[in-house]
């Protein structure tokens, strides 16, 4: 059980920044690392939660992203609209996969997310008449609330920020209600807590649909934030793996490691893309392989990520000081 | 009637290089029980070997097969030493996202150093198409069929008649025993990992005269293996053969009846079918992700 009030600062620092920051630069950073962390806490949710290790998790991303940008484009309806759509278009494929992870178990059930995941890859990027193909999908700019045409960075924090509160108070419900517990034993032990009378399936196929549909929720901010949705990126590895290294980073089933993790690999991902976009088309790709080797040396020498790290060393500093 | 034996030549032709993938991926799977997330990055970076041997130093690419097997080996053997050996024992999850941070790491070194261009090696028989009964192929493809079957058999003999190949089937049934009989299953590792990343890289400088060469082409092919792995049932290399041609046959015939636009849709498809309807694979035992640890 970790303590709120650290998440508490982190939220209200989140929130007030804008009152004080005008510089465009640091509240774009701000946005992304709330978005980049609120899709890896609902990652969090079903792979730090409920063990269910998925590399798939862009296509929720994707769906949400495509469902906000056709509502808008398409059809010129709210893409929050389109958000609640997509929302519950991946719930419903989170009940497949939910289905999925009942039969298959470790890289089995990995493989199965990446496939999906390439499905709709290739949906996206050739069913030409409906989703427009691999040129993607410009958003237009709306003016308004309703339409989510918000020019004004400091109105995205805000927004954002409600989505992270939410994905925050999801998982803090996960580490403190019953059936957080009951979802814990099923990721340690499932023959065991099945033993038990507890619903390891249902809770499962639960946590996995909750986590869908927040990624969706991501998704479709991310495509009205950026202006721009690109089928090879949002339903690419790449951004699955990038959630799922996020929470690592953080601390898989810890609340508040997903936004941590995000802070650090948003500002390391832009300082390097700042610093080595400009010089040779290829550069770009130095930050992919940091993550590549963040993710092999934090699973190998700091499973437990930073907020367990930093868990450790404090509990240690305790027990040092009470011990003569 | 005319297409039909152009489909089946295609098949049998596509099929052995899948073949040849599946093949590395199964066996490291089966003795390790790891699945390789990086098996794609190796075919890659092999790709990559035939090109640069055959832009720098005019090396055709089956003259650099022959030489480069022993590099193959050795970067098998070294990233099994730096990367994988930590996490032997450790949890499926960690040696995911191992093989995972090992892909990403590889496939943006190459991306770095040698950017996204598409690259090809134009030999001189590029354009030498073979007609026979009816049925029309490229040299290059049956080089690397005929190539890739021989290398697969020759996997299977060793596999089953050479010591180190019984080592290797004795740890994959019982990593313990085999310990307590005095084998090194730390080096059975070794071997077999850089086995499957000679296999890979065979198979990724055989398909270097056929596809282009950029920093994500090992993920087409890889995760045809996968699906062929699977298929045949995880671990096992006369399933994962099999399974090749079955996923080869779906991609042909499908490419010849939709369109080449969706056939991957196809395999895809066919993949989650089976992980929902038979997991084990059509051969391959319930649970085997679990086996001999």
């Amino acid at each position: 059980m970790s303590a709120i009030a650290p998440a508490v600062v982190f939220f209200a620092v989140a929130g007030l920044a804008p009152l004080v920051v005008r510089d465009a630069f640091l509240l774009d950073s701000l946005v992304l690392i709330l978005i980049w962390g609120t899709s890896a806490a609902a990652w969090n949710v079903a792979g730090g939660y409920a063990g269910q290790i998925s590399l798939g998790h862009s296509a929720f991303f994707g769906l949400g992203a495509y469902a906000a940008a056709l509502f808008g484009a398409r059809w010129e309806l709210s893409p929050w609209l389109g958000l609640a759509v997509g929302a519950v278009v991946a719930m419903a494929i989170g009940l497949v996969i939910g289905y999925l992870s009942n039969r298959l178990r470790g890289p089995y059930f990995v493989l199965a997310t990446i496939a999906f995941s390439q499905v709709l890859l290739i949906v996206g990027s050739r069913w030409r008449g409906f989703t427009a193909g691999s040129e993607g999908i410009p958003v237009p700019f709306r003016p308004g609330f309703w339409t989510l045409g918000i020019a004004d960075k400091r109105v995205w924090v805000w927004i954002v920020l409600g989505l992270a509160v939410l994905a925050y108070l999801v998982q803090l419900y996960l580490e403190r209600a019953r059936r957080g517990y009951q979802l814990a034993a099923v990721r340690e032990d499932e023959d065991a807590a099945l033993s038990l009378g507890v619903p390891a399936r249902r809770l499962k196929v639960a946590a996995i649909c909750v986590s869908a549909a927040l990624t969706a929720a991501c998704g479709a901010l991310w495509a009205q934030y950026i202006g721009f949705v690109d089928p090879f990126y949002v339903f690419s590895i790449d951004l699955s793996v990038k959630f799922a290294l996020a929470a690592i980073i953080g601390g898989l089933g810890t609340a508040l490691g997903p936004f941590l993790g995000s802070a650090l690999v948003t500002t390391v991902e832009t300082y390097l893309r700042a610093q080595f976009g400009g010089i040779g088309a290829g550069l770009v790709g130095i930050y992919l392989i940091v993550y590549g080797c963040a993710l092999i040396v934090m699973v190998r020498w700091v499973p437990q990520g930073l907020v367990g790290w930093i868990g450790d060393r404090l509990r240690r500093r305790a027990v040092a000081r009470v011990a003569p | 009637m005319h297409v039909i034996p152009q489909l089946i030549v295609s098949t049998l032709l596509l099929g052995g290089i899948y073949a040849l993938i599946a093949v590395g991926l199964t066996l490291i799977f089966g003795v390790m029980r790891v699945v390789n997330f990086a098996h794609g990055e190796f075919l890659m970076l092999a790709m990559y070997v035939a090109f640069w041997a055959f832009s720098l130093l005019h090396f055709d690419p089956y003259l650099t097969l022959v030489v480069s097997l022993p590099l193959f080996f050795a970067a098998g053997w070294a990233s099994y030493r730096a990367v994988m050996r930590p996490v032997i024992h450790a949890s499926h999850n960690v040696q995911i996202f191992t093989t995972v941070g090992l892909s990403i790491a590889l496939q943006n070194l190459a991306l770095v150093l040698w950017t996204a261009d598409a690259r090809f090696v134009r030999t001189d028989y590029y354009a030498v198409v073979v007609r026979i009964g009816g049925a029309a192929f490229n040299v290059a493809q049956i080089v690397a069929f005929v190539v890739a079957v021989g290398f697969t058999a020759g996997l299977f003999a060793f596999m089953r008649w050479s010591y180190t190949g019984k080592v290797m089937r004795a740890t994959a049934q019982d990593r313990q025993a085999s310990a307590l009989m005095g084998i090194d299953t730390d080096r059975v590792y070794a071997v077999t990992w850089a086995v499957g990343i000679v296999c890979v890289g065979a198979a990724g400088v055989l398909l270097a005269p056929i596809y282009p060469v950029y920093p994500t082409a090992g993920l087409q092919f890889v995760l045809i293996a996968y699906v062929a792995v699977v298929l045949g049932g995880l671990g096992d290399m006369v399933g994962a053969l099999i399974a090749a041609l079955v996923v080869a046959a779906v991609e042909v015939i499908g490419s010849y009846v939709i369109g080449t636009a969706w056939k991957e849709v196809l395999y895809l498809l066919l993949f989650i079918g089976i992980l929902v309807v038979r997991p084990a694979g059509l051969f391959g035992q319930r649970g085997a992700e679990a086996l001999g640890t």
